[in-house]
């Protein structure tokens, strides 16, 4: 008769926890909520709050200066539909969405390139793995100091590696047009992450599959296209959705890339680097601003999820 | 020949993936006037003789000058107090998660798993006002306090703490062993794998952040490493490369060294996770 209220009991304290009775019980309620409170109190007050009070001030005028005072939808439809009060909003907009259009296609292709290389040898694969991850681990305030030196037009050395196969050279963080394919030249550097996804990913797929293809004649092009890519499709998708959120929010790399004198930022020549998270720092901390950028964040969010929402609609089900 | 030509491929991808790092090394070791050479060289060579002149003083000027000694050493602060007390905070949170039922338990955990939803960015803005009305903006608490806790991380935990034989922990409760004891003797020393992994990776993120110390500090004396290579970057000397690459090594080489101790671990837990920070 004990051992099926034991199980009852197991049940009623969640997956693996064993609840006792009496004062053991009471001790154990004491003892847990005691080992969540820091972490609560952190979720409350680094967390929770600011989600809170951010969604409240998009809706004041707040700024450093003064009180905050209730304006209503105000924030949000000046930035979306006035371009005298916030004329490189929609600026930000296309930079941002270029950037992603451009960084996250050439990254999973780059990732899922190096990933089929390394799955396809056996000796240095360790090496190679840990020489193209790299990148991922190098502080983006480092990535966008060599890169400012690697792109530099004089004395750079892109552009010498250029001129040895007869390109000439091109001042990339200084013409509108370039500067968003060279920033998403350095996101494809740092593939690494999604590199060693897709890794995993490969190593998944069951090699009786690909012996089963090759006897049926496929060669390696159509082995990939009709078997690889396909059983990859679940890795491809997720790795569409984070990078895209992750690329929607970039900000750290620009800033340092685009840093002027002392603490100021330009966002590249003719805000041609002005993503749209540069744009909110800029009003959060350089205008104090602080409503509309609050307003900004979240549509931001907004933006995310429907456009996540969307891929999951329409890229998964073409998946699937 | 297949074999060969993807060797080759490999060899051009990781070079494209390496000489940035060689290139930033050897710019760091030159002296000013070499870097302006017709044809860079990736080694610290002299501009006219082309003979070996190699230079510190790069490293000299911005350890000192430059501030990045001093940004250096609160770096190696701000790491060593935040990533053990974090994992802490977390390790205990995680453990009351997984196995010591208390009421409402499994419903705060999905609520502070939905926190993980919203975006950093939209939390920034909120986050540096609570932590101005805390009173610790521009001090070094204000670098600590804020990134103390990680839901992610606690995320991790449980699902391992999780996969821990639950026998174990009851034999040891029905002998009459608190939870703490169990907590200290028996899990923790089972779940090396994934403390490793969460310390490994919250070491790399704060000591590559640069956006947080960016928008907590205003005073020099507290910049961490990142902060202080961007400003250099951002000052007259930002147009010096052989100080800029010598700020750079300086960031890049500690995260490189634990790369190369403990790739195993870092990209399984990657492969495992699939976030990073």
């Amino acid at each position: 008769m004990a051992a099926p209220a034991l199980a009852d009991e197991r049940v009623a304290a969640g997956p693996g926890g064993r609840a006792r009775r009496g004062p053991g019980r009471r001790r154990d309620h004491l003892v847990g909520a005691l080992l969540v409170a820091p972490a609560l109190v952190y979720f409350l007050v680094f967390l929770l709050y600011p989600a809170l009070s951010a969604l409240y001030y998009s809706f004041t005028d707040w700024n450093l200066r003064s009180d905050a005072n209730w304006v209503g939808l105000a924030n949000y439809a000046d930035l979306l539909f006035d371009d005298v009060k916030y004329p490189h909003f929609w600026t930000s907009v296309r930079v941002t969405l270029q950037y992603t259009l451009i960084a996250v296609p050439l990254t999973l292709v780059a990732a899922l390139a190096q990933a089929l290389l390394l799955n396809a040898i056996r000796r240095g694969a360790n090496l190679f793995r840990l020489l193209l991850f790299l990148p991922v681990v190098t502080a983006e305030a480092a990535v966008g100091a060599i890169w400012r030196w690697l792109y530099d037009p004089q004395y750079g050395l892109i552009n010498t590696l250029l001129g040895l196969v007869g390109i000439p050279g091109q001042n990339w963080l200084n013409t509108p047009e370039l500067v968003i394919p060279a920033l998403a030249f350095i996101a494809a550097w740092q593939c690494g992450i999604s590199m060693i996804i897709y890794l995993a990913g490969l190593k998944g797929i069951p090699g009786t599959i690909q012996e089963a293809a090759v006897i049926d004649g496929a060669g390696p092009w159509q082995r990939f296209w009709r078997v690889t890519f396909p059983m990859l499709r679940p890795t491809t998708f997720y790795l569409l959705v984070t990078g895209v959120i992750a690329a929607l929010q970039v900000f750290g790399l620009v800033y340092v890339i685009f840093s002027g004198n002392g603490r100021s930022v330009t966002g590249g020549p003719e805000q041609s680097g002005l993503t749209y998270v540069l744009h909110l720092y800029l009003f959060a901390f350089r205008y104090d601003a602080m409503g509309a950028a609050c307003a900004m964040s979240f549509i931001l969010l907004v933006f995310i999820v429907i456009v996540t929402a969307l891929q999951f609609r329409f890229v998964r089900q073409e998946a699937s | 020949m297949r074999k060969a030509s993807m060797y080759a491929a490999l060899v051009l991808l990781a070079a494209v993936s390496v000489v940035p790092f060689l290139w930033m090394l050897a710019t760091s070791f030159k002296h000013g006037q070499d870097i302006y050479s017709k044809v860079p060289s990736l080694l610290p060579l002299d501009r006219k003789t082309g003979e070996w002149a190699a230079t510190l003083g790069n490293y000299d000027y911005v350890l000192g000058v430059g501030g990045l000694g001093g940004a250096f050493v609160n770096s190696v602060w701000v790491c060593a107090v935040l990533v053990p007390a974090k994992l802490l905070i977390d390790a205990l949170a995680a453990y009351a998660f997984a196995r010591i039922p208390f009421p409402g338990r499994d419903r705060l955990f999905v609520i502070m798993l939905g926190g993980m939803m919203v975006p950093a960015i939209t939390l920034l803005v909120p986050r540096i006002h609570v932590t101005q009305s805390l009173g610790m903006f521009d001090t070094g608490w204000g670098l600590i306090v804020p990134n103390i806790a990680s839901v992610l991380d606690i995320f991790l935990m449980r699902q391992f703490f999780l996969s821990l034989p639950a026998e174990l922990e009851e034999a040891a409760l029905i002998d009459g062993a608190g939870r703490m004891r169990i907590f200290w003797t028996i899990v923790l020393p089972l779940s090396k794998p994934v403390l490793a992994v969460v310390t490994i990776t919250s070491f790399l993120f704060h000591w590559n952040d640069l956006v947080w110390p960016l928008l907590v500090t205003n005073d020099p004396e507290l910049y961490t490493l990142p902060l202080a290579l961007q400003q250099l970057v951002a000052s007259p000397d930002g147009g010096r490369a052989y100080y800029i690459m010598a700020g750079a090594t300086l960031a890049v080489l500690p995260v490189i060294a634990v790369l190369l101790v403990f790739q195993r671990r870092i990209l399984a837990g990657i492969a495992f996770t699939g976030l990073k920070g």
